[in-house]
């Protein structure tokens, strides 16, 4: 497990802690990072609350992915600069934390995260709990080597239907094997909520660029809201993804997206896409 | 004791607890009859109690604490005989079919897994959450 701890980790130090309350940390993304999708800033977020969480219940449990009421988007983040991040927790127990939060650039605001839910489950089904307190550990202290990360590479979509404007389904085959998955989880591979939402933001786009008022601009994703995760993906599994226009404007469009596994819906958000002014 | 909660106040905060258990299952609020079985009738899961849950505190300005309905509804029973291996002992079934009134008799298969309690929850269910969560609103602040 050469990944734990390194693979698809987005805290390197946490620089406040008032338990139950707010946490914050920093982050530098890798200059040497291959990509970093912007869905990682919120992962990146929903990590240092979890630390919050991990610690305030002594690593018995741990939350994952559940529910993201609403994420905006002010910027990207780009190799080799450093994100503060900041969480208020709203609420933690063994059965869930509820959270919001935000990641800065210099100073300036690129991603809000509001009304965040982490069901928590029992943390030795994921990891060993004392590797993970010691990792805990370390970030409060002189904080974890930065470069850990080496990138994702663009997700493997393949387009089963395009309706141009209206709707767009593709299938996503999820990798048997990857680096994150040894960070995420240990003993548990999960495919990332994070990485799925950007997954199906590239689908939003795409069907974005199809509208005649949009074909060509540069677009960009402002607020994805709703998300709600139903269901783990596991390494190899197959995904079918669709985005589904639902009203569109002179400067942006609105979709809902879903994630369906043998016929079940893993997992649902709503989606704005706009002219990025970035 | 039997807390009693009037078919008014449940009528009072139906339509706004309709409005949230739609927008958390992504149905129309049509489909959300007062007495028709989340899991069932209306394909909620686990998460979308979860979600339930945070939607309604938000929307009402109430304090749900988790686990709320069943810890409520065991009332002055111990856990130990409440459920015994994860089963609703009798005096449990007899105490759920008090606090969960408006589910029909029939709905109450034995033996019911104390997990599978959640299979019995309507929208009603959640009105009364509702309303005993902002009778407690006063002697909380």
């Amino acid at each position: 497990m050469d990944g734990r701890f390194r693979a698809f980790s987005f805290v390197d130090r946490i620089t406040r802690l008032d338990p139950g309350h707010r946490i914050e940390g920093l982050y530098t993304v890798p200059a040497t990072a291959s990509r970093f999708p912007a869905a990682l800033m919120a992962e990146a977020v929903g990590q240092l609350a979890a630390w919050s969480a991990m610690s305030a219940v002594g690593y018995t449990h741990r939350p994952v992915a559940g529910l993201a009421g609403e994420t905006r988007y002010y910027g990207a983040a780009v190799p080799g600069q450093t994100l503060q991040l900041a969480a208020e927790i709203e609420r933690c127990d063994d059965e869930a934390i509820a959270y919001g939060g935000s990641a800065s650039i210099d100073g300036r605001c690129v991603l809000e995260l509001t009304h965040c839910v982490g069901p928590m489950l029992p943390m030795d089904e994921f990891d060993v709990p004392e590797a993970v307190r010691a990792d805990f550990e370390i970030l409060m202290g002189p904080g974890a080597p930065s470069g850990r990360f080496a990138g994702v590479n663009a997700p493997q979509l393949e387009t089963t239907e395009h309706s141009a404007g209206e709707r767009l389904r593709a299938v996503l085959h999820v990798p048997e094997a990857a680096t994150y998955f040894d960070d995420h989880f240990p003993r548990r591979p999960v495919y990332p909520g994070t990485l799925l939402m950007d997954n199906l933001s590239t689908l939003a786009l795409q069907l974005a660029g199809d509208l005649p008022a949009l074909h060509g601009s540069r677009l960009a994703v402002a607020r994805v809201r709703d998300v709600k995760i139903r269901a783990f993906t596991a390494p190899g599994q197959t995904l079918e993804l669709s985005a589904e226009m639902q009203s569109s404007s002179a400067d942006g469009a609105q979709m809902k997206l879903a994630a369906r596994a043998d016929g079940r819906t893993i997992a649902t958000a709503r989606i704005d896409i706009e002219r990025s002014h970035r | 004791m039997k807390e009693q909660i009037s078919k008014q106040e449940i009528e009072a905060v139906f339509p706004k607890v309709a409005q949230v258990i739609a927008d958390a299952l992504g149905c129309d609020v049509g489909d959300v009859q007062l007495q028709i079985p989340l899991i069932e009738g209306l394909d909620a899961e686990s998460i979308d109690f979860l979600d339930l849950v945070f939607r309604l505190e938000r929307s009402f300005g109430v304090k749900i604490p988790r686990g709320k309905i069943v810890e409520d509804a065991r009332g002055d029973l111990p856990e130990a005989d409440f459920e015994k291996g994860g089963i609703v002992t009798d005096a449990g079934l007899a105490q759920l079919r008090d606090f969960l009134s408006e589910v029909p008799a029939e709905r109450f298969k034995t033996p019911l897994k104390a997990a599978d309690i959640p299979r019995l929850f309507t929208p009603e269910t959640f009105c009364k959450v509702v309303v005993r969560a902002q009778r407690a609103v006063p002697a909380a602040s």
